[in-house]
């Protein structure tokens, strides 16, 4: 597989480079609104890696499909008409088959749209690259997005109620022989900044250890 | 012309995409509408049947009332008489909203027959504190509602939470959250009662 600079892409490389070498939350920062705000428990957390997902491999299908229409100046405008629609898409069944989901995420779906993650893949992979490339593209950095949510509300879930996926994992306190005490700051926004910043630290510690 | 040809050829892709997104999300919305809306008055019949649970099923009366939001904002509520297996009048229920201590807080309320006590109240919507003013939802702060007389309830730091009167004792540590319950039912209760009566529903002979 060739893009238009002549450079031999492989769809392994592009699926790993999301999954983790370009992580959009660990390694590029990008969605960081979405990361912060739903990630109090796992399951809104992963219905948004879900709708992310969706909309990431539309976008980039109809953007590379489109790619060779494009005029530079309207580039913008037609990334973000398709991706509003798909959005809006997302919503609208969300909706309609996962009501108490849609409500517990309230705008943060609609403000999919504004997600860095899907503008900068429609502009750096999907308006460059070919339709299979475009779609492995799509399926690693949404599953890298998707992960990195769950992996961090896991951790707050599990610290702010002693749960995990709404199932109990630790004892409360109160109960018999309950000994966690829920720390509900991990539920607050201050948890979210705390585990990302841990996380990301994590990572950092990872990485650098592997360039040595 | 040669103006009209230049935006044409800049532009077809762009007014191409726009219709075909646009009909492709109506059609889409005509398909999921009846769902979305039967889903918003499943959940509402479900929380006010547990506040009203000999009702079967909750019939919208025939005009909205017109609430006073203060500061020359009205809306309209819906109210909703709740009807037994024999469709005799078991209660009221509607659905409120004011604003909470980060986001606004929706909640549905059910009243007796003839208006003089409240059901109590669920939650419909919130975003409160986790941990503190989410607490709304817990029934040692919602038993305090339940069966207390229809008329402007005052929110208190100290007293008893068991007795059922107008005084509300608020949650500890989520003073903001227990205020906006007690301001939005304020808000409506008395007007909804007063539209109730205007309309001949409650009251004398009812």
């Amino acid at each position: 597989m060739a893009n238009n600079e002549g450079k031999t892409i492989s769809a392994q490389n592009v699926l790993l480079a999301g999954l983790w070498r370009e992580n959009p939350v660990l390694r590029l920062l990008l969605g960081m609104c979405p990361t912060l705000a739903v990630t109090a428990a796992v399951k809104p957390a992963l219905t948004m890696g879900c709708s992310v997902i969706f909309v990431l491999i539309c976008s980039n299908i109809v953007v590379s499909l489109m790619r060779n229409l494009l005029k530079p100046h309207l580039r913008i405008l037609m990334f973000t008409l398709t991706i509003a629609t798909f959005v809006t898409i997302a919503d609208l069944f969300l909706k309609a088959f996962q009501p108490d989901m849609s409500e517990a995420l309230g705008p943060y779906i609609p403000l999919i749209i504004v997600n860095c993650i899907i503008i900068c893949r429609a502009e750096a992979c999907a308006s460059k690259n070919g339709l299979f490339i475009s779609i492995v593209d799509a399926i690693g950095m949404g599953v890298g997005f998707t992960l990195t949510l769950c992996v961090l509300a896991a951790i707050r879930e599990l610290l702010a109620t002693g749960m995990i996926f709404e199932i109990p994992v630790l004892p409360t306190a109160g109960d018999s022989d309950g000994w966690f005490v829920p720390w509900a700051a991990m539920g607050m926004p201050v948890g979210a900044f705390v585990t990302l910043g841990l996380l990301l630290a994590g990572v950092n510690l990872i990485t650098r250890k592997g360039r040595r | 012309m040669d103006k009209i040809r230049f935006f044409i050829r800049q532009s077809w892709l762009l007014i191409v995409a726009s219709l075909f997104f646009g009909v492709l999300l109506a059609v889409l919305n005509a398909q999921w509408e009846p769902r979305i809306k039967a889903n918003e008055i499943a959940k509402f019949n479900r929380r006010a049947l547990a506040l009203v649970p000999d009702a079967n099923s909750f019939e919208a009366i025939g005009s909205d009332i017109t609430i006073d939001l203060g500061k020359g904002q009205k809306t309209q509520v819906q109210v909703k008489k709740a009807l037994d297996a024999d469709d005799k009048l078991v209660g009221w229920a509607f659905t409120v909203e004011g604003s909470g201590f980060a986001d606004k807080i929706r909640l549905v309320l059910a009243v007796d027959t003839k208006f003089k006590k409240l059901k109590g109240y669920d939650v419909l919507f919130s975003n409160e504190t986790p941990g503190f003013g989410d607490k709304i939802k817990k029934d040692f702060f919602k038993n305090q509602f339940h069966g207390a007389p229809v008329k402007e309830y005052t929110l208190t730091k100290i007293g008893d939470d068991k007795a059922i009167d107008d005084q509300i004792v608020a949650i500890s540590g989520a003073t903001v959250s227990s205020e906006a319950v007690v301001k939005t039912i304020n808000t409506y209760l008395i007007q909804v009662q007063e539209g109730l009566r205007k309309q001949g529903l409650i009251g004398d002979g009812q």
